[in-house]
């Protein structure tokens, strides 16, 4: 099933114009990530010394990385979204500032500073491989994205090692990462398979069908098995929520997320009685004063440097982020409190939010329930990462030990989240409009920018200007703008 | 003409006194750029739009409803310790003892100063090398009821009742929460609690807490129609200047630590005969009781109370005849044990328990009380008595055995008598309005009782403090201790006729209430007289 799509109707140069707005918005990521480098200028984190062109690099390399998805983009004549690109590239611009700003590109650790260039490579294969509907053959055989899974899993246990109360394999690489790809790839899958047979419920009291959801429960007991034996409550709670987000969005029954928020409540009590590290963590949220020097330490510390950050924070590269342990990955948006103050953290999660309503604005436009399926389930995984790590550290939450997607350090977690974007990226060139032939609703073309910029090519249509974007006949969910060509 | 690399210049702008204006120009475009970033992301949204939906807007926008509501939780709950931290006294006190961070706001955090009711600094915030510490005049005079504030050993006294008022965080008004509104947005690095007016009075403190010199005890004087409190003082203190951590070793056996005002339970001895002789006259006693020499029990297995002219007498290698008939007005006067171990048997026990519970026994009081912190203190106690132990009944008649009272207690007994028989809730805080705790007796009552009490002084027990310059009334108690030496007391207010300052003196050990308690009453009721505290 092949969408039929008419992507060499579309020349370089209707590619091009088509991309502007995203054009604009990765400039002003460019501006911006620039600005931050230039603040941490003679800040460098390894003591006093005079600013080296080497740390300029990193702002140079994020101005590169962005034309070259935004060419890529292009010449690939992607017509997706372009909204989500800009939030993406925000967040991870300002994920390398940080970095560099705790010295952490340069260390190793994981991938080191190849993290984010190989991330950028993950990010765009994958789009390319899955673009023009390609994600669906995805679908085909859920149960490999699912042995995959369980495979990675036992591998971990039998080689990781211990450390900070989890298990890592060789290098602190964590492949479990991998699982919020593989198994969101999985249930969207087969939710999308045995659709009709989940949304049939029967009784007198609403149950769920048992048929086509005991394979998936005896999967997620064995999966639920193996994550807390490697301590790895958080990224249980991820798949977990994940899975009952899916049921419910594949099957339009809330009951799902009845009886998971039931089941939630049993299991998190199971989990709490069962690992003191669980209850530990537990009992620093509810009292951190009863142990500050102990089990509340680092919350506190991170909690300390953001009251000291206030609202405007103490500039870039001003503060003391080496006193709180792990700053560099579990704890980023305590630095972001401290540095760039309670204004700074609010700009952060207004540009995830954006991120996550795109999301499931590009999923809720899908043509195929698998594509929706995967969107939600990307979606869905990233948002729940981003909020249980805000909300531990900011003591909202017990703490769970997750990063932050797209800004912490963490090599695999990085990976991971530049190919959900690529995935996520793909599904969003699939919507109803696309398949049409010719011109493209969204594409109002780009505008003349000023005086300066180069005439527009001769022969066109009278073009909306930035003050209005919306010309009339131009409607953006209307007819398409007459493109004389 | 020298070409310069842009590199170089750029090291010159940062190694020059410019750079930290040029950074916050830095920091201000950033924000200002993410700022249009979003604006550009708003104004393209009709250019970016996808396609209608193929499936149910409304469930969308709800969902992105719901994310943008939980993260808003988030960041609400984010700026509670971030911005308000103020608010969090705890926190404060982990941000002064364990954060490194040279330039937190809380090292520098300039707790408001505690005044008395004229305006006398008792405890302020100075700074030195760049950390804020708090400064006690008066030393050890009001180490108790002010207590200290200190990251290491945490609060005590007012300062902790009130931590987070004095920290700045419980604003009262509209103007507190401009101030703390525009610290915040300003990012001071002083940020200022807010002061606290207490309704103690410094010098008379001082006063207190000089004559009673090394003795251990406690003083406590409030005004009885507003239940300000004037005096509240502990002997031995220690320094709050100098915390340190051999102070909380326990070593000490003197207990400096404890507010023996607040906390100290002590038999009340015969100041508690103002509780029995209140039971009575309530019950309509009148007529007499006849005290012979050689003392009353209820059984003869028990030693028989006797009245302390006995022992004296015995001492002296004379005998003593006895009171003979007494009356309750004389008995009282001179306190006579055997008439009023007499007098409490007469009645049962729920009689008993009834009365001394009217007097606000077995309960808490509360001096400082606010959404952020309360301080609350016990009252006397009792012990439940079988109904058959009329000994025991006996003995917590004359204030002995089963009956403990606090300083505080005490002096609030005094201060219902002088406030026609109603006592005030004490306060602590000048801004507190006055309000009455509970009516402990009678109008008619608490009037036989001032009289009685004045008696006390002028012909009584109490008559070596009768001075001529002002009327005093009160009464003396001499309580037996296990531990040794009898405790000394003496309750009472001033002037007799028109009271306006009760008070209760406890000298630990100190003998007879008239030698040692007695006399610290006098001199205090007569500064707070010459102060003019006693209009």
């Amino acid at each position: 099933m092949s969408p039929p799509h008419a992507p060499h109707a579309l020349n370089l140069r209707d590619a091009w114009d088509r991309r502007w707005p995203e054009r604009q918005l990765l400039a002003l990521c460019t501006l911006a990530i620039t600005l931050g480098f230039l603040m941490t200028l003679g800040e460098s984190p390894t003591g006093e010394q005079a600013p080296s062109a080497g740390e300029l690099l990193p702002a140079l390399l994020y101005a590169l990385s962005l034309a070259a998805i935004h060419l890529t983009l292009v010449a690939c004549r992607f017509r997706g979204d372009q909204m989500l690109v800009g939030a993406a590239a925000f967040l991870f611009g300002f994920g390398l500032l940080a970095q560099h700003r705790l010295g952490a590109t340069d260390a190793g650790g994981g991938l080191g500073g190849y993290a984010f260039p190989l991330g950028i490579a993950v990010l765009l294969i994958t789009l390319v491989g899955f673009m023009r509907g390609r994600y669906q053959r995805l679908a085909a055989v859920p149960w490999l994205w699912a042995g995959l899974s369980l495979g990675l899993l036992a591998v971990l246990l039998i080689l990781g090692q211990r450390f900070r109360g989890g298990v890592y394999a060789p290098g602190l690489i964590t492949p479990t990462e991998l699982l919020k790809l593989t198994l969101v790839v999985f249930l969207a899958g087969y939710i999308h398979r045995h659709q009709q047979a989940l949304g049939t419920w029967t009784g007198p009291v609403p149950l769920p069908p048992l048929g086509p959801l005991w394979p998936l429960a005896a999967f997620w007991l064995v999966l639920g098995g193996l994550l807390l034996l490697q301590r790895d409550i958080g990224m249980f709670l991820i798949l977990s929520l994940t899975l009952v987000v899916l049921l419910a969005a594949g099957t339009g029954r809330i009951g799902y997320l009845v009886y998971g928020v039931v089941a939630a409540g049993g299991l998190g009590y199971l989990v709490l009685y069962l690992f003191a590290h669980g209850q530990r963590r537990l009992q620093a949220w509810q009292d951190p004063f009863a142990d500050p020097t102990g089990a509340s330490w680092q919350i506190l510390q991170g909690l300390s440097g953001m009251y000291s950050g206030g609202l405007w924070g103490q500039g870039f590269g001003q503060g003391n982020p080496e006193y709180t342990p792990i700053a560099e990955s579990d704890f980023i948006y305590a630095v972001i409190g401290e540095e760039l103050g309670f204004l700074g953290c609010t700009l952060v999660v207004i540009l995830f939010l954006i991120l996550f309503a795109r999301g499931l604005s590009i999923a809720w436009r899908s043509r195929s329930s698998f594509g929706f399926l995967l969107g939600v389930g990307l979606t869905s995984v990233i948002a729940t990462q981003t909020f249980l790590n805000l909300g531990g550290v900011t003591a909202f939450i017990p703490l769970t030990g997750l990063t932050l997607p797209l800004i912490s350090h963490g090599g695999s977690s990085l990976l991971t989240a530049f190919a959900m974007l690529g995935l996520i990226l793909a599904i969003s060139e699939d919507h109803p409009a696309a398949a049409q032939p010719g011109p493209t609703p969204p594409a109002a073309p780009r505008p003349r920018k000023g005086p300066a910029r180069s005439a527009p090519p001769k022969g066109s249509a009278p073009r909306p200007t930035r003050r209005r974007p919306r010309p009339a006949g131009a409607g953006p969910t209307g007819g398409p703008p007459p493109a004389a060509r | 003409m020298p070409s310069t690399h842009p590199l170089e210049v750029l090291n010159a702008l940062v190694g020059s006194d410019a750079w930290p204006i040029l950074r916050l120009g830095l920091q201000v475009g950033f924000f200002l750029v993410v700022v249009l970033l979003l604006k550009r992301m708003l104004d393209l949204r009709p250019l970016t739009r996808l396609p209608q939906p193929s499936r149910p807007d409304r469930v969308y926008r709800g969902l992105v409803v719901f994310l943008a509501v939980l993260f808003a939780a988030l960041l609400l709950h984010q700026a509670s310790w971030q911005l308000t931290g103020v608010l969090r006294p705890e926190f404060v006190n982990f941000m002064q003892l364990h954060d490194r961070r040279q330039f937190n706001p809380a090292h520098r955090l300039q707790r408001g100063r505690i005044l008395d009711h004229r305006g006398t600094v008792l405890a302020e915030s100075q700074e030195a090398l760049g950390r804020a510490y708090r400064h006690y005049p008066y030393g050890r005079a009001f180490a108790h009821v002010v207590g200290y504030q200190d990251p290491k050993f945490g609060t005590t006294g007012v300062e902790d009742a009130a931590s987070v008022h004095l920290n700045g965080g419980a604003p009262a008004s509209l103007r507190g929460w401009g101030e703390l509104g525009r610290q915040i947005l300003i990012q001071d690095p002083r940020p200022r609690g807010q002061d606290l007016v207490l309704t103690l009075d410094a010098e008379l403190q001082q006063a207190a807490f000089e004559l009673m010199g090394e003795r251990r005890g406690a003083v406590v004087l409030l005004h009885p129609q507003t239940g300000a409190l004037r005096v509240l003082l502990s002997t031995p203190a220690f320094d709050p200047n100098r915390i340190g951590p051999e102070l909380f070793r326990g070593a000490d056996p003197s207990t400096p630590l404890l507010n023996r005002a607040t906390q100290g339970l002590y038999p009340p001895g015969s100041t508690f005969k103002v509780v029995l002789a209140a039971q009575a006259l309530d019950a309509g006693f009148s007529g007499t009781l006849h005290c012979p020499a050689e003392g009353f029990t209820t059984s003869s297995r028990y030693k028989k109370i006797r009245d302390h002219e006995y022992y004296t007498a015995r001492e002296g290698g004379g005998t003593w005849k006895g009171f003979g008939d007494l009356d309750l007005g004389t008995a009282f006067a001179k306190s006579s044990n055997v008439f009023f171990a007499q007098l409490g048997v007469r009645y049962p026990h729920d009689a008993f328990y009834r009365n001394a519970e009217r007097f606000y026994f077995n309960r808490r009081l509360t001096l400082y009380e606010s959404p952020y912190g309360r301080w609350s203190v016990p009252t006397g106690s009792l012990t439940a008595l079988e109904d058959s132990d009329q000994y025991g009944l006996a003995q917590m008649s004359i204030g002995q055995g089963g009956v403990l009272a606090t300083p505080l207690h005490l002096a609030l007994i005094a201060a219902a008598v002088a406030n026609q028989g109603v006592a005030m809730q004490p306060r602590l805080v000048e801004a507190d309005p006055p309000t009455s705790l509970a009516r402990f007796m009678p109008a008619a009552t608490a009037a036989r009782l001032t009289e009685m009490m004045r008696r006390v002084v002028t012909e009584g027990t109490g008559r070596t403090i009768n001075a001529k310059q002002l009327a005093i009334a009160g009464k003396t108690g001499t309580a037996e201790n296990a531990q040794g030496e009898a405790h000394s007391w003496f309750i009472g207010f001033a002037p007799a006729d028109k009271p306006t300052l009760a008070m209760a003196v406890l000298v630990e050990g100190g003998g007879w209430g008239s030698r040692a308690a007695a006399p610290i009453a006098r001199e205090l009721a007569l500064r707070a007289q010459a102060r003019g505290m006693l209009q």
